[in-house]
């Protein structure tokens, strides 16, 4: 290896254009990273800021070390995949460990925030329905009417008019509402409220001043809140309750709550909850099982079927080839979300198209959909209708690495064609598509939309003690209990069970990469 | 090296530029109003209006100060789209509508990250998550209010605010074939009677195809007395009470299955399937929703619509209410308000949104001659409110999955149920079911928890006896202190002085440090406190 | 038996047979997609599959979906189509790159970099997608044009996955490739440079083209992504605008929906047929002999 390594080629940073082209990129890119980080902590968003500068030293590094020469080659791919890729995981483990969820969606301050604007009205404190003016300066007044039909009109910072002593009133509508007041014209209240301030105005003096609260009344109203900072607590001067945060929920000294709280760090809560439910206690067991079977069989088959396909119509010289082969793919042309649906249609037990037709040749009618083997039955069927045209494409191309004097050496030794497929072939071709059997493995591992939108893992297991069913996997079993069943959406609890998902699948792949090193072996031998 | 470098970066910036600089050229298609053969008349009334309203759009130079964004869904957004320019001419303001389905998704995510609509079009059962999250303004529609169906007002308010402006109630009806059925049933047993004897004359294929196995199947399950939650006194659902293995909803069950067994209920539940039963005339008797109207008038099948039957009591539906909602954190709260009270809860704004959505309105005045709704709008007087408590979440799968193993006769109906009801109740009491806790002002200074008045914290939670009492004993400095009991981990279940539910705190004085110990004793829900 | 046969009709016999397969193989193919043909055709807009042939047959779904202005059709088939090509190019760039250090040179953490790519491709992205939303909304109050509702910040979210396990594909065709090609250049003095775009990157050909497919595909059939950060209608690749026929809650149009999506599939078949000679030009050629 190491000899190989000085056999390479000269790392060209001789010229003088080159390096100065390169610092003049770096240059840029730099310029570029500090604006942007700066730009993010001035928007507040510290965490993006903080990555975007490490993103922006690693890239000075990359591209100052040479040593790093092999990065170079990927470091826009690296840069994405770690803004878009690795990034948002590291964010959905960060929710895992919150109470984030229904109930606690706001961040802190925009809780503070709603609750210092919620206003009260004090005992003895009036209430009036309200119609707004305007003048040429663009400044209000209000004309105001209580219960007892008595009205006023009222300017900021100044006291109350009686209507009797207001001067300079417009004609009077039936409900009594003058339609001017001196130069001021009368407005309608969707006219008033696009003023974003205008709830913040107090009409008349501090002691009989009104305030807008909705489309309709206007009263003396008093902030509701209090926050003090210190002590980080919320002070209600309505009733005098003190509320400290409880994570993440607002609880008073009497134990009352208010009704929302906001995003906060609960520790471990999220997965101890899990791990305490009584998802624990359904039928794990079978669930995991035919998890592993759905996964393994879906790879098998339409690997299987998609490399027979490649393999059979790679033939250049067969006639009418190319639209065989357009036909096998469309499949994977038309959306699933509707395809899926159809063959939910077809495997409809009494009207499906499959049962009619089974029915008029064998007079057997499968109940597809009751009986748990034949649904797990059907969703391979629909999976490998679904999937085969992947490795249809990849085979397809995998194929043409395989040098033909392989099969020229082993015609000579007088192999015939489908000891030619296993010994050359197959091998050949696990190179470069091994890992790709690995991912779609995984993918089909965690295939919940297939499960949800073909039967909604039904039929559902008798007695189970939470609900699941015979096709069921663990991710559409667990989802539905984080997400459907549950009282409300509980982002922190799902991301939790998706950490754990996670963890069984990591250890199943690097399991898999441990025990099936065909492509490290082989490729080093090409 | 260098150059591939070079090259990928100028192409994202320029792939970035190029794409930020065009936006879609060409203007939508053309602004011909569909041709469809043989529509009714409240079709006609949405198909016309975005069309007309559309060719305004391009020319919607005119830009605005202030935007009010609404999010709707397929079937109001032609309407709303409608009241466009009619009010961006009166006040100035724009007016934005997007037809946005999986907004109930997308709304919690995106209001925080203050990239939600000013207001949004919500069914009545999703309001109280929302309102929980502090994403709801509430409204205040002033005298305006005794303009209102009572009972939509009521369903569209939460925890006594009302949080938005209904404009549509919407509950399912008994549909029957005209061409089959003479006089409409008034019975089950007498719709199998009679839905039988079509089967067996070979006119039917099935007497009744049920269209889903929760809120489809509930008017039958009602009229067996079957229910979901129980109600409180003031009327609201208590999710402490979960029906679903009550007597009725079993024998409602019983039902189904008998009549699946005996070849009169189709086993297949699906919605589509009981639809196109009916209005091909395979099926004589059909439970839809007015959502449905549109599909069996194209379809052209006789039908009329009545009431429920009933058995042991009055079969009744759910009955949803749609409105829209303020977000509380749009920058226009005040304004989207007065959209809301000023504009949208008028005669014309209402007499045009009913027209445009076939539901029956929330509003008073609005008329309809339409004969279905006024028979959907009868209904509605026995329809019971969709519980929008969160525990309702819990409830639909396996609720379902119940009806599917009676309809698919796996199992008896009293074992189903009774097996879904068990779920449920697990799912609502959550993780800490079986706890019993004694959340106070004393749980923090006991070192047992972090912070005070947390039910859920495990270091203050009494251990259970054995004999039906639960005890734990705790040092406490000394002070004076208040607890309650709570179940289950949470606030749902509680008991305070005298064992009363929802009762006032205990309060309890430590004189010198010392011990504390919690009795509580689960027959009368009283709570002992000893201070040694 | 079949040695007494002639070149020629061993020749048709070979042909025949694998016509008969076809034959099989393309009526599992397509015998779904009759349901959704017919379903494109019939106006009740009802997916239910009692008969194939609907009573009365129409072109509605199809003229619903190009003359209804809420439903810009063809914008939406254009964005796609757009958006599809230029992730296409951006993505398969990165990979084609990023393989080939991993296949020709030796570098510390190279088997690990490998296995972290990997990894990540395994994570269950659900809940990810809010983490998304979350970042493409602050790089957008940075930088508008690569915000929410922006074609350029979706294309840039895509482009998370370009060192994606087509990496793995990508690389393992590069192993097969002997390396006495490289070596013997090398030796006349060209740099790595010239190795990758003058000699290897031609040999490449078939396995770009399907990767590219595969991206291609991938990026024309994503709504979930696209669904949270594109608003406005305007702005929605195909498969958003049609995810929105389906998901009125109890007025699908699911007629629309179909007829939709067989326009949607004519692109990818076209694509397809002009490219595939592409992926099985390298056999005949022997190209790899050198």
């Amino acid at each position: 290896m190491g000899v190989r390594l000085k056999k390479q080629p000269k790392i060209p940073s001789g010229t003088l254009w080159k390096v100065t082209l390169r610092l003049l990129l770096l240059l840029a890119i730099d310029g570029f990273v500090i604006w942007f980080a700066m730009s993010a902590f001035a928007e507040g968003y510290f965490q993006l800021g903080v990555v975007i500068a490490l993103l922006g030293a690693g890239t000075n590094y990359v591209i100052l070390a040479k040593d790093l020469y092999p990065i170079r080659w990927m470091l826009v791919g690296l840069v994405f995949m770690t803004m878009f890729a690795i990034w948002p995981i590291l964010l959905t483990v960060f929710v895992a460990f919150t109470n984030y969820g229904d109930g606690h969606l706001l961040t802190k301050q925009q809780s503070i925030d709603l609750f210092l604007q919620e206003r009260y009205l004090p005992e003895g404190g009036n209430a009036y329905t309200w119609t707004g003016y305007i003048n040429e300066n663009d400044e209000y007044a209000l004309w105001l009417q209580n219960e007892d039909g008595e009205s006023y009109l009222a300017y900021p910072g100044k006291p109350l008019i009686p209507a009797a002593e207001a001067s300079g009133l417009g004609e009077l509508d039936e409900d009594g509402i003058p339609a001017s007041v001196g130069d001021y014209k009368r407005l309608n209240a969707i006219q008033v409220a696009t003023n974003k301030e205008i709830v913040d105005v107090q009409f008349g003096t501090d002691l009989d001043g009104v305030r807008i609260r909705s489309a309709r009344e206007a009263a003396q109203l008093e902030p509701k809140f209090e926050y003090d900072a210190e002590q980080d607590t919320l002070i209600n001067h309505e009733n005098g309750q003190i509320y400290t945060p409880v994570d993440g929920t607002w609880t008073s000294n009497k134990g009352d709550r208010l009704s929302f709280g906001f995003r906060a760090g609960v520790g471990f809560d999220n997965f101890t909850r899990f791990f305490k439910s009584s998802a624990l206690r359904g039928p794990l067991f079978h669930i995991i099982s035919w998890n592993f079977i759905f996964a393994f069989m879906s790879v098998f088959m339409t690997f299987s079927l998609g490399l027979i396909i490649a393999y059979i119509y790679n033939d250049r010289s067969l006639p009418g080839r190319k639209i065989i082969q357009s036909f096998l793919l469309i499949p994977y042309t038309i959306p699933s979300l509707i395809t899926i649906i159809i063959w939910r249609g077809m495997f409809n037990n009494e009207y499906g198209v499959i049962n009619r037709i089974l029915e008029s040749l064998f007079h057997i009618a499968p109940a597809w959909t009751v009986e748990p083997n034949l649904a797990k039955i059907a969703i391979l069927i629909v999976n490998l209708w679904l999937g085969y045209p992947y490795f249809m494409l990849i085979t397809s191309g995998a194929l043409q690495a395989i040098p033909e004097d392989l099969y020229e050496a082993a015609s000579i030794d007088g192999a015939n064609g489908i000891q030619k497929f296993f010994r050359i072939t197959l091998p050949m071709l696990l190179v470069s598509v091994g890992p790709l059997l690995v991912a779609s493995f995984v993918y089909n591992f965690n295939n919940f939309n297939l499960i949800f939108l073909f039967i909604e893992g039904g039929p559902p297991i008798p007695n189970s003690p939470t609900r699941a069913g015979y096709t069921d996997i663990l991710i559409s079993y667990v989802y539905n209990f984080a997400f459907a069943a549950g009282r409300a959406k509980e982002y922190g609890l799902g991301a939790a069970i998706t950490i754990i998902i996670f963890i069984i699948v990591a250890a199943i792949t690097l399991f898999q990469f441990k025990y099936t090193r065909m492509w490290e072996e082989v490729g080093e031998n090409a | 090296m260098k150059k591939s470098l070079f090259v990928i970066l100028s192409l994202v910036l320029i792939a970035a530029f190029a794409l930020s600089a065009c936006g879609p050229a060409e203007a939508p298609a053309t602004e011909e109003p569909m041709q469809e053969p043989a529509v009714e008349e409240p079709m006609e009334e949405p198909t016309e209006e975005p069309a007309a309203e559309a060719t305004e759009e391009p020319a919607e130079e005119a830009t605005f100060d202030t935007y009010i964004t609404i999010w709707s869904d397929d079937m109001l957004t032609p309407v709303l789209l409608g009241f466009v320019e009619d009010f961006q001419n009166e006040y100035g303001i724009g007016l934005v509508v997007e037809n946005v389905p999986d907004r109930n998704d997308q709304f919690p995510i995106a209001a925080p990250a203050g990239e939600g609509p000013d207001i949004i079009m919500l069914a009545h059962d999703r309001l109280g998550g929302f309102a929980d999250s502090g994403l709801l303004a509430p409204i205040d529609l002033g005298d305006k209010a005794a303009n209102f169906n009572p009972a939509a007002l009521q369903a569209y308010s939460y925890n006594g605010q009302l949080v938005g402006v209904p404009y549509a109630v919407e509950n399912m009806a008994f549909f029957y074939n005209t061409d089959m059925v003479d006089t409409p049933p008034t019975t089950w047993d007498e719709v199998m009677e009679v839905g039988g004897a079509l089967v067996d004359a070979g006119e039917a294929t099935y007497a009744l195809a049920l269209a889903g196995t929760t809120y489809d199947a509930y008017p039958l399950m009602t009229a067996f007395g079957g229910y979901v939650f129980g109600t409180n006194e003031d009327g609201s659902y208590n999710p402490q009470d979960v029906g679903i293995d009550s007597e009725g909803m079993i024998a409602a069950g019983d039902f189904i299955k008998a009549g699946v067994e005996a070849g009169y209920i189709s086993s297949s539940t699906d919605w589509d399937t009981a639809h196109v039963q009916f209005e091909t005339g395979e099926v004589p008797f059909l439970m839809a929703g007015p959502w449905a109207l549109d599909r069996l008038r194209e379809s052209g099948v006789p039908y009329a619509i009545t009431n429920f039957p009933s058995e042991t009591a009055v079969g009744a539906p759910f009955s949803g209410v749609q409105g829209f909602a303020v977000n509380a954190l749009s920058d226009n709260v005040l304004l989207a308000q007065a959209f809301l009270t000023e504009f949208l809860a008028t005669d014309a704004s209402m007499q045009k949104l009913a027209e445009g959505s076939n539901r029956p309105s929330a509003w008073l005045s609005v008329t309809s001659d339409d004969p279905d709704l006024a028979a959907f709008g009868e209904i509605a007087a026995v329809a019971q409110p969709m519980p929008n408590i969160p525990e309702m979440g819990s409830v639909w799968g396996s609720w379902g999955d119940a009806t599917t193993l009676v309809v698919n006769g796996e199992q008896d109906a009293a074992e189903a149920y009774g097996n879904a009801a068990a779920q449920i109740r697990d799912l609502i009491a959550g993780a800490a079911a079986g706890m019993v806790n004694v959340p106070g002002s004393w749980q923090a200074a006991s070192g047992a928890c972090e912070g005070d008045w947390d039910p859920a914290c495990e270091g203050s939670a009494l251990t259970d006896n054995g004999d039906g009492t639960y005890s734990a004993t705790f040092e406490l400095p000394a002070g004076d202190y208040e607890a309650k009991v709570a179940m289950d981990g949470a606030w749902t279940e509680n008991y305070g002085v005298d064992g009363a539910a929802d009762g006032d705190n205990y309060a309890f004085t430590v004189e010198a440090d010392g011990t504390v110990t919690f009795t509580y004793d689960s027959e009368t829900h009283l709570l002992d406190i000893v201070i040694e | 038996m079949l040695k007494n046969l002639t070149f020629k009709q061993r020749i048709w016999l070979g042909h025949a047979w694998r016509w008969l397969v076809a034959i099989i193989l393309v009526g599992f193919a397509i015998f779904p997609v009759l349901w959704v043909v017919s379903a494109s055709f019939n106006p009740s807009n009802s997916l239910a599959t009692a008969k194939l042939i609907p009573d009365n047959v129409g072109l509605d779904n199809y003229r619903y979906l190009l003359n209804t202005p809420e439903f810009p059709f063809l914008t939406w088939l254009w964005n796609s189509i757009k958006i599809a090509t230029i992730t296409t190019v951006l993505s398969v760039s990165i990979t084609v790159l990023a393989a080939y250090p991993f296949s020709r040179l030796r570098f510390k953490g190279r088997e690990t970099m490998l296995k972290l790519i990997l990894l990540i491709q395994v994570f269950p992205g659900l809940l990810a997608m809010i983490a998304m939303f979350t970042l493409v909304t602050q790089f957008g109050a940075i930088i508008p044009a690569l915000g929410l509702d922006t074609h350029a910040g979706l294309i840039m979210v895509y482009l998370g996955g370009a060192m994606g396990v087509n990496i793995w594909l990508m690389k393992g065709f590069f192993d097969t490739i002997p390396r006495d090609i490289d070596e013997s250049a090398m030796v006349d003095g060209a740099t790595h440079w010239q190795i990758f775009t003058q000699l290897l990157l031609p040999l490449m050909r078939p396995i770009l083209v399907v990767i590219g497919l595969l991206t291609f595909i991938g990026t024309y059939g994503d709504f979930i992504l696209a669904r949270i950060l594109l608003k406005s209608t305007e702005q929605y690749p195909l498969m958003v605008g049609l995810f929105i026929f389906t998901s009125g809650e109890f007025s699908k149009k699911w007629g629309a929906f179909a007829a939709g999506a067989l326009i949607g599939a004519l692109p990818i078949m076209t694509i397809y047929l002009l490219l595939q000679d592409q992926i099985v030009g390298g056999l005949t050629q022997g190209a790899v002999k050198g």
